[in-house]
């Protein structure tokens, strides 16, 4: 479903943040991309939808090279494709049902879009995203006032919105206690499982790894150097990926 | 990384121009205002020292030979500022050579105040100031009650071309802000360069003090209200547009990122991920505005901008005391009510 072939992403400073990355994503799975900060996990996940331009390589998204799309061609390819961000991103003094909405900008025109003219179908469909992720009565509160946990399955619920086939998530969980955290990510794991949407996330935790992918590729330096089953990330691999000093945390 | 490697001496040679540049600029200060302070006017008690041009250029010079030798040691002002002098952890800044000529300038800019100001505490306490000051205070707290209703009606006039001046220039800068915030305009050249041309201009219109503008307009459409509103609405749009692009600047990307990545038109973006981020602030910062355009607009008033201004220079001009009493208390009064109101509003909003 996601081809990616020699992805190269240098910065305007220079900095070559991803070199070479090569793997494939197929339908349904629930890859997780783990690495040190720095390593290049986020600027690849922005390199999927475009939020950052490609230096380099090739992004097939069911056959299409969205590298060189561009206007309304490039953002079709955004609506297919959902995503949440560590900080969740929601629009700051919105209702949960208004950001959940947004996330149906690309097929609202522009003019209605302003005037905040939905259609019942699209308000339908918005309840029953929020219902999906257990916050059925909250729609009319504000977002913002909303706990982390929550915030983030609003985003969930925006991106759900789009009707995805992928949904990017960028470290979901690593502003979230331990408790909510494995709330959210049993969400995206009902998402993935019940809605067939694909997922990639980026995690921190290997607990969480081990618990949720089906997948893990490893970054460190922009270097692609670990595909493979979460269950075979000996302690070897560990310190490979993490560097010598390194100890394990978990959270359960 | 090789790329900051390659960099990094030109990078150096450019700090040590601005060092040098710098330190040309002090030391020729220091010269020009020893020569003509402390050296004419209080050594040789001078009243008024002759002036020519080959003072400033021999400064020059003598900074530039200072400079030259003084750029190798630690009396650099320049190298200490660009942080080329470095500080050791058991050092504090302050006390190092270079901070010594800091000192220096200080203190000489001090004097040189307290002459160019004529400052003089023998006219501040002579009997016939004393006296005229005790005339003028004496007819401001007896205040002519008579005129109160002719001062309040140029006072309404003052508070409503203060309204109309920024509303008027709401729309226009609400625009404008999105040209000229930065990060919403450094995607290509061209939007760039709109950015820098609106920037320019902002820059230009906002150093004409809304005073000059006054002047302009009095000429242009005659003295009156209009003519002070004119010259309001030039400087709202101009300030108004600049603090709304910062306040786009400093929004947080993160929505706007979201919003982006749902597939959005641009100018959805902008509606969905931008507004809601800045109408508040916007709206603050608008009544914040309003309360400082009544305050100029008292001061437009004295040249021709009509409103309460205008009367106080016509009753100063007869030199009727009493009558400019009355003026002032009521232009404290709005000054008061408007900044309460302004800030309750403000606060309200928050």
């Amino acid at each position: 479903m996601l081809e990616i072939k020699n992805l190269n992403k240098v910065y305007p400073n220079g900095l070559h943040a991803l070199k070479n990355v090569s793997f494939n994503v197929p339908q349904g799975e629930f890859l997780v991309v783990i690495g040190l900060s720095g390593s290049g996990k986020s600027t690849m996940l922005r390199c999927v939808n475009r939020l950052h331009d490609v230096s380099g390589g090739e992004i097939l998204f069911n056959g299409v090279d969205t590298t060189k799309l561009k206007g309304k061609a490039l953002r079709e390819m955004r609506a297919n494709i959902g995503m949440i961000f560590q900080h969740f991103n929601l629009i700051p003094r919105k209702t949960v049902l208004q950001n959940v909405l947004s996330g149906n900008l690309s097929r609202t025109g522009i003019f209605k879009s302003i005037l905040g003219m939905y259609t019942k179908e699209d308000k339908e469909r918005a309840m029953k995203y929020i219902e999906i992720v257990g916050l059925k009565g909250k729609e009319k509160n504000r977002a913002d006032a909303l706990s982390g946990g929550q915030q983030q399955r609003v985003a969930i619920a925006r991106a759900l919105m789009q009707n995805p086939k992928i949904l990017l998530a960028d470290e979901p969980v690593a502003s979230l206690d331990p408790a909510t955290s494995h709330s959210v990510m049993q969400y995206l794991k009902k998402v993935n499982e019940e809605l067939g949407v694909t997922v990639i996330c980026n995690l921190h935790f290997l607990s969480l790894v081990r618990q949720y992918a089906h997948r893990v590729v490893a970054l460190k330096g922009g270097v692609l150097i670990y595909e493979g089953k979460p269950s075979e990330i000996n302690e070897q691999w560990f310190k490979t990926i993490y560097g010598e000093d390194a100890v394990e945390v978990t959270i359960n | 990384m090789s790329g900051q490697n390659y960099k990094a001496p030109e990078h150096i040679a450019i700090t040590y121009t601005k060092s040098f540049v710098l330190d040309v600029l002090t030391w020729a200060y220091i010269a020009l205002v020893s020569y003509k302070i402390i050296w004419q006017k209080i050594v040789l008690k001078e009243r008024y020292p002759d002036f020519f041009w080959s003072q400033p250029l021999y400064s020059f010079y003598i900074g530039l030979a200072l400079a030259f030798i003084l750029i190798f040691t630690n009396f650099s002002l320049g190298k200490g500022l660009f942080g080329i002098i470095k500080t050791k952890d058991d050092e504090v800044a302050t006390k190092k050579p270079f901070a010594y000529i800091g000192y220096l300038v200080i203190l000489l800019t001090f004097i040189t105040s307290y002459y160019v100001s004529q400052i003089s505490l023998k006219e501040f306490f002579s009997p016939q100031g004393l006296e005229g000051a005790q005339r003028i205070f004496t007819a401001l707290f007896n205040p002519n009650w008579a005129i109160f209703e002719e001062g309040l009606f140029a006072a309404v006039e003052t508070i409503y071309m203060a309204f109309i001046a920024t509303a008027v220039a709401i729309p226009v800068a609400f625009v404008l802000g999105f040209f000229a915030a930065r990060n919403l305009m450094n995607g290509n050249k061209v939007t760039f360069t709109i950015y820098n041309l609106l920037r320019a201009c902002f820059n230009i219109s906002r150093s004409i003090e809304p005073l000059v503008w006054a002047i302009i307009f009095s000429v242009w459409v005659g003295i009156g209200p209009f003519a002070g509103m004119l010259a309001l609405f030039i400087h709202s749009v101009a300030s108004l547009t600049k603090q709304y692009s910062e306040q786009i600047e400093s929004i947080d990307d993160g929505p706007i990122e979201a919003i982006t990545a749902t597939g959005a038109h641009p100018i959805q973006i902008v509606w969905y991920g931008v507004v809601p981020q800045i109408v508040l602030p916007y709206l603050s910062y608008t009544i914040y505005r309003w309360d400082i355009y009544v305050r100029m607009a008292t001061i437009i008033g004295l040249v021709g901008g009509g409103g309460i201004g205008n009367l106080l220079m016509q009753y100063q001009g007869q030199a009727r005391w009493n009558e400019v009493g009355m003026l002032v208390i009521i232009i404290a009064a709005i000054v008061w009510a408007m900044d309460w109101a302004s800030s309750r509003i403000r606060e309200a909003i928050k």
